[in-house]
């Protein structure tokens, strides 16, 4: 339902690779295809929705092939990041036009719904060349929700978009992956992947670099120290226990308290407690400070 | 924590610059690179070199001839430029986009005019680099035929000095007359370049999609060129010799070898219907309005999209 | 044959400074021909002279091109065949729908204009009406068949037609006796040649061979246009 494969895809122009032997699944629910500009991101969504033919390898949808069967449109839709829609056409015939492509059976119900839900009705008069960016890629938006597919590709889909109408995208897809969409937008910007994504696919220099929930993702980067921030009642003690302790590698004292390296990190974690009762600190407050997506991100990236 | 602004030094520039010339010059070489596809990968290259390339045919083929064969007779010098129009015509009609509309499509003039170049020195730089750009195109071919001429004609005034030679050795142009009728040639080059390249790139102008510029423009000339010639096709049977001469004016190739005609005694038998005498003047002064006034439109084309 | 198609691409044809383009054309040969009658020059001679030097070697092909190269190159370069391409509907479908389109535009602005202007000069009863306007669809037919599959292919579209239509049509095919079978200008030709009396139109190659040179051509550029569109390479997507 909805399950798109990618197979060991590559795809190469003459001697520069641009996605090199990528494999994987996309199910229900949001998904971001995380990486630098370059990565090769844009290249496999379009490879994805039909527009490249993989140099070796295969996509599917639920298991029939993309490229090259034009059947499956029934099922996606693609919001692409450059292609602007027609300039002469107003948003309302737009909208029409398409779902009077996709054979719809009631063409202009689809096409009133679709642009309510991208709240484009105000604006669906007048003609799309004097849209704003923000506007162009909400009608774009609505031109792939219109047949109600059940996978949706953004590709870059927040690109010019004010805090507000971002916010309101961003509903949008929670709701639609809510329905058991399944739903994959691509991004370089960490904080609407972080807010978003339930699942994160990474992909740097065509390669594909992780896969999963990012938390997980850190945690498996073992060869990577930990950093915690600790607040406590008295920082130099505590600072002193854990330094005898041994299971840091690096402890330092900040005017915010401490910034803890911990190689090992479940050790860590059972130890501080006790360290602290030990050393009669009271705990204030244990944070992971290098959790966030953009250190997971940039440790992949530099690797 | 305070707030300061922090010295990282940026410094303004006050050191020598570079005069104002500087700035038309470079975006005079700019243009003209352009337009032969230089600095912008080979698909770029193949139409205007193959049209360089077809330009020169005639030209080789004629110092061929006057090597091997030895004849005098050559391919029009004066007239080099009208004989092969098509292809100076779909030179025209493929480049002058890629001169004068590219930058109004991508809306990147005012990033010039944000700058100290005007539309003045705007247009003056694309003017000069696409008439210089006509002027090879038939300059280049006329000069190797005057070489070749130069080289060749030794040998073929041997060959009419042998008794039983089929022409007179006073039949050969001398080295005075050709390089005459080569240096006319070259000002009625630099006439045909001014004229049809302040008027292309008007028309393109005004189209920025690519594809219909280059239509817009051979449909003006494929459109006035067969207009006039039914018109002095008709003239001519009538006997309305006058007539059919002043017609010339209205389509570009014809006036600007009517003015070759009139005034550079240019070979009045390669059109259909040569001018009136003593036009002359009359016809190059139509060809520096038709400049005029298309620069001008230009001008105010480039000003009303970097405004 | 589909309709939203057919809608989308007569909507961007027709728009603004395109179409005045469109309209040029045929009005100059419609004035020039109104222009003869009005002065009494519209001899055979020089009314089948005109509809040939202009409605035939001019006003067809560089319409066709128009025509043929935009209903389905500007959207390629911009990208919004993206938006056509992503429906479930078969390639043959699109390129098919706006092959019609484009017969249809030459239809309305090469093909009457053709057939009125002769009217204006010759009378309508004159067979050399239907001669031309028989010769001129048929032209406008593969010229519009050639130029689509071109525009399919390559970027150029536009200056490749011009170079056919110029070059090889004018100055290689006139002289050269062997291609005038290579010239779609001569298959059109020849069937005027055919449909008319009048002794002033005689072209000298076969109408059959014309025809069936034709119908070959049409299929194969078609074939190539929907073949080069399923695998069409978006040049924005790279």
């Amino acid at each position: 339902m909805g399950v798109i494969t990618v197979e060991n895809v590559s795809r190469w122009y003459g001697n520069v690779v641009a996605v090199n032997g990528i494999s994987m699944t996309i199910g229900p629910g949001v998904t971001g295809l995380l990486g630098p500009n370059g990565a090769g991101k844009s290249t496999l969504i379009h490879m994805m929705g039909g527009f490249l033919e993989p140099s070796a390898g295969a996509l599917k949808i639920d298991g029939q092939d993309i490229w090259g069967h034009p059947e499956v449109y029934r099922h996606i839709g693609l919001v692409p990041e450059r292609e602007s829609a027609y300039d002469f056409l107003t948003g309302e015939q737009f909208i029409l036009a398409m779902a009077r492509l996709h054979k719809l059976p009631d063409p202009r119900g689809a096409a009133r719904r679709a642009i309510g839900l991208v709240e484009m009705d105000y604006a669906a008069q007048r003609q799309i060349g004097t849209y704003s960016k923000g506007m162009k890629q909400r009608i774009k938006m609505a031109s792939a929700l219109v047949h109600d597919p059940a996978v949706l590709l953004l590709d870059e889909p927040f690109n010019g978009m004010d805090p507000r109408q971002r916010l309101q995208l961003m509903d949008l897809i929670r709701g639609m992956a809510e329905q058991g969409r399944t739903i994959l937008f691509s991004s370089h910007i960490l904080e609407e992947v972080e807010r978003l994504a339930t699942h994160i696919e990474v992909v740097v220099a065509g390669r594909h670099a992780a896969s999963g929930d990012f938390r997980e993702i850190r945690r498996l980067m073992t060869d990577r120290a930990h950093v915690f921030s600790l607040r406590s009642s008295d920082d130099r003690a505590l600072a002193a226990a854990v330094i005898a302790d041994g299971s840091a590698t690096a402890v330092r004292v900040t005017d915010q308290g401490l910034e803890v390296e911990a190689g090992d990190f479940a050790r860590f974690t059972r130890l501080l407690p006790r360290l602290a009762k030990e050393s009669g600190v009271r705990l204030r407050e244990v944070s992971p400070s290098d959790e966030s997506l953009e250190s997971v991100f940039s440790y992949l990236v530099e690797k | 924590m305070s707030t300061a602004i922090h010295d990282i030094g940026y410094r303004h520039y006050d050191g020598p610059r570079q005069k104002h010339g500087q700035t038309v010059r470079a975006l005079y070489v700019h243009n003209l690179r352009t337009l032969f596809g230089l600095g912008r990968g080979g698909k770029a290259k193949v139409i205007p070199f193959a049209l360089l390339a077809m330009m020169m045919l005639p030209a080789l083929g004629d110092i061929a001839i006057k090597a091997v064969v030895k004849q005098p007779d050559s391919f029009p010098m004066q007239g080099y430029g009208y004989i092969l129009n098509p292809l100076i015509a779909i030179f025209l009609a493929a480049q002058a986009p890629v001169a004068a509309s590219r930058e109004i499509r991508y809306r990147t003039v005012p990033l010039y005019f944000s700058r100290p170049v005007g539309p003045r020195d705007f247009v003056a730089a694309k003017f000069g680099a696409f008439t210089t750009a006509l002027l090879l195109l038939t300059a280049l071919p006329m000069t190797v035929m005057h070489i070749g001429f130069l080289l060749t004609r030794q040998g073929i005034v041997e060959a009419a000095s042998q008794p039983g030679a089929f022409r007179d050795v006073s039949e050969i142009p001398t080295v005075m007359e050709a390089t005459r009728e080569w240096a006319f040639g070259l000002i009625g080059a630099l006439l045909l370049a001014l004229v049809l390249s302040s008027f292309a790139l008007l028309v393109a102008a005004y189209m920025p999609r690519r594809g219909f510029g280059i239509a817009a423009v051979i449909a003006l000339y494929l459109v006035s060129n067969a207009v006039v010639g039914i018109a002095q096709g008709i003239a001519l049977t009538r006997s309305a010799y006058d007539l059919a001469g002043w017609l010339n004016l209205f389509t570009p190739f014809n006036l600007v070898y009517g003015t070759q005609v009139a005034l550079f005694k240019a070979d009045g038998g390669v059109i259909a219907a040569p001018p009136p005498s003593g036009t002359g003047i009359f016809f190059l002064l139509f060809c520096v309005i038709i400049v005029a006034g298309s620069l001008a439109a230009l001008h105010a084309r480039f000003r009303k999209a970097g405004a | 044959m589909n309709s939203t198609i057919a809608s989308l691409t007569l909507r961007g044809m027709l728009g603004r400074r395109r179409a005045v383009l469109l309209f040029l054309l045929p009005a100059v040969l419609l004035g020039l021909s109104v222009v003869l009658a009005a002065t009494g020059y519209d001899t055979l001679s020089t009314s089948t002279g005109v509809l040939h030097a202009f409605g035939i070697v001019v006003l067809l092909p560089l319409l066709a091109l128009i025509v043929g190269t935009g209903v389905i190159g500007p959207e390629i370069d911009e990208g919004q065949i993206m938006y056509v391409l992503t429906k479930p509907i078969s390639r043959a479908s699109v390129v098919l729908t706006k092959f019609a389109c484009a017969v249809g535009l030459v239809v309305v602005f090469a093909v009457v204009p053709v057939w009125a202007a002769s009217a204006i000069m010759v009378g309508p009863e004159s067979d050399v009406s239907w001669a031309f306007a028989v010769g001129a669809l048929q032209g406008g037919v593969v010229y519009a068949a050639v130029f689509l599959a071109l525009a399919v292919v390559s970027r150029n579209a536009v200056t490749i037609g011009l170079i056919y239509a110029l070059v090889w049509e004018s100055m290689i095919g006139g002289f050269v006796a062997g291609s005038r079978n290579l010239s779609i200008q001569s298959w059109a030709l020849s069937s005027v040649d055919a449909l008319t009396s009048a002794t002033t139109v005689n072209i000298g190659s076969s109408a059959t061979t014309g025809l069936i040179l034709t119908a070959i051509t049409v299929t194969a550029a078609l074939t190539l246009a929907i073949t080069k569109l399923r695998t069409l390479t978006l040049a924005t997507a790279d």
